[in-house]
């Protein structure tokens, strides 16, 4: 494993504030707020710039990045959904979004780094994979700190269901993420391929 | 909001918590909140909430940072109150309305699921009022110093947070300046179906991109040009210290701990 060079830090960091300004992006498009079935959803790009982690970063960069993310968030950062950060935000029903993120990163990475070329299937295919991380931990995560440490007792189906409009809008921006992908790699080295 | 972006959610002071290293803090911190899961009985709540309330006025934070805190929460203290008021079907019946029946056994235990979620937000907002996010990031490296020994690049996630922790303000800046260009030219982010808004993400990514890459690529030139060669013999600005406060302040917790195993109901 080769150490981590000062190019390698600095995107790292530049994916943590895309992750902040991802979180928070209706504050300077409020009208980004889209309504699905009823609902407003509020529209984040979170999951999208973790896939995109992922893809640019690698696995390992990518991963560790998106552990910057939380621990900026948990010190007190307020870079989280809704401008806010404290570790509060990690026992709350939704850390385990934040949480999930350095997997979906971590696997995205995995697939991209396998194939050397991917192509915009593949692309495609790993971003869906990492959006079923991220909804998998996430909502089992709420799953259990509902039935456990807020002693709400909700059934697993419920809490999905409670997800789905925002499930039907992260689908959606991650494969305008792969197809986005494909548009970077023709302009920028990968940093993982970087020599 | 740009001031609020670099110091976190730090209320500047001199009082003893301002004054505790970090790495003194966030291990109370992290043993409290798992304590605050194992009170059951009254007193041991007691035990805790004189605690919290006691590190609350020995900052001397101002309340009204303490109550910015925790509106975010409030609806979902009152949410769970409520719910288990309906809920719980456990003691007697103390309320009768209409076709409700409200338990004993329901009042106490949103009661107290109430007091847990005031005290965890009391508590680690405590942690992030006294404490710069500066000093936090120098607290975690050197907390996290033995995952070396399995290669975890400790130092290199300090350094990665410091970064983030100067561009986190330029780049919301600079996604700011992006909505008004675009906006200026006629993009319009108002109305269209979802299809269209989500189109409207296009223009905004790729000019925010180019500015983060750019900055990236700049600082990475920078750093090597200083000659940045890793965390190997680095010296630090700040150091940190264990000092005679912070070992009472510990030798103070353990009581505490000690005294709510000693209340607990364990029946």
């Amino acid at each position: 494993m080769r150490r981590l060079r000062a190019i390698d830090l600095t995107y790292g960091a530049v994916f943590v504030c895309l992750m902040a300004i991802g979180a928070n992006i209706t504050v300077w498009f409020p009208i980004l707020a889209v309504p699905i079935g009823g609902t407003s959803v509020p529209l984040s790009l979170q999951t999208f710039f973790a896939i995109l982690a992922g893809f640019m970063l690698g696995k390992r960069l990518g991963s560790l990045s998106m552990l910057t993310y939380l621990l900026l968030g948990t010190a007190g950062v307020p870079i989280f959904a809704g401008l806010e950060g404290g570790p509060f935000a990690l026992i709350s029903p939704t850390g385990g979004f934040i949480i999930s993120f350095i997997f979906v990163a971590y696997f995205v990475g995995l697939i991209a780094e396998w194939y050397k070329s991917p192509s915009i299937l593949i692309y495609t295919v790993a971003a869906i994979i990492g959006l079923l991380i991220n909804y998998g931990l996430g909502v089992s995560y709420m799953y259990i700190a509902m039935n456990t440490w807020l002693e709400l007792t909700i059934s697993y189906s419920i809490a999905w269901i409670g997800m789905i409009p925002f499930l039907i809008k992260d689908a959606i921006l991650s494969i305008v993420a792969a197809t986005f992908m494909v548009n970077i790699t023709k302009r920028l080295p990968l940093l993982w391929q970087r020599a | 909001m740009n001031n609020s972006l670099i110091i976190g959610q730090y209320v500047p002071g001199n009082s003893l918590v301002h004054k505790l290293d970090p790495r003194t803090k966030i291990t109370i911190i992290f043993f409290y909140v798992i304590t605050v899961f194992f009170a059951n009985s009254l007193a041991s709540y007691s035990v805790l909430v004189v605690f919290a309330l006691a590190c609350m006025f020995t900052s001397r934070v101002p309340l009204r940072f303490i109550m910015k805190g925790l509106t975010p929460v409030w609806f979902l203290i009152i949410f769970t109150f409520i719910l288990h008021l309906f809920v719980t079907k456990e003691g007697t019946v103390i309320f009768d309305f209409w076709i409700f029946e409200f338990y004993s056994g329901g009042v106490i235990q949103g009661f107290a699921i109430s007091i847990r979620f005031f005290l965890l937000i009391l508590v680690t907002s405590l942690l992030t009022l006294t404490t710069t996010p500066i000093e936090i990031t120098d607290a975690i490296e050197d907390m996290l110093r033995p995952l070396n020994k399995v290669r975890f690049p400790v130092h290199e996630l300090a350094l990665m947070m410091s970064i983030s922790l100067r561009f986190i303000p330029t780049l919301m800046q600079e996604t700011d300046k992006i909505s008004r260009a675009q906006a200026s030219r006629g993009v319009d982010f108002r109305t269209g179906p979802i299809k269209d808004r989500i189109k409207a993400v296009v223009p905004l990514l790729v000019p925010l991109f180019v500015s983060a890459f750019k900055r990236a690529e700049e600082l990475a030139m920078a750093m090597e040009a200083r000659g940045y060669q890793g965390g190997e013999g680095r010296t630090k600005l700040r150091e940190l210290k264990i000092e005679l406060r912070d070992i009472m302040v510990y030798l103070l917790f353990a009581c505490v701990i000690a005294l709510l195993f000693l209340t607990r109901n364990y029946s």
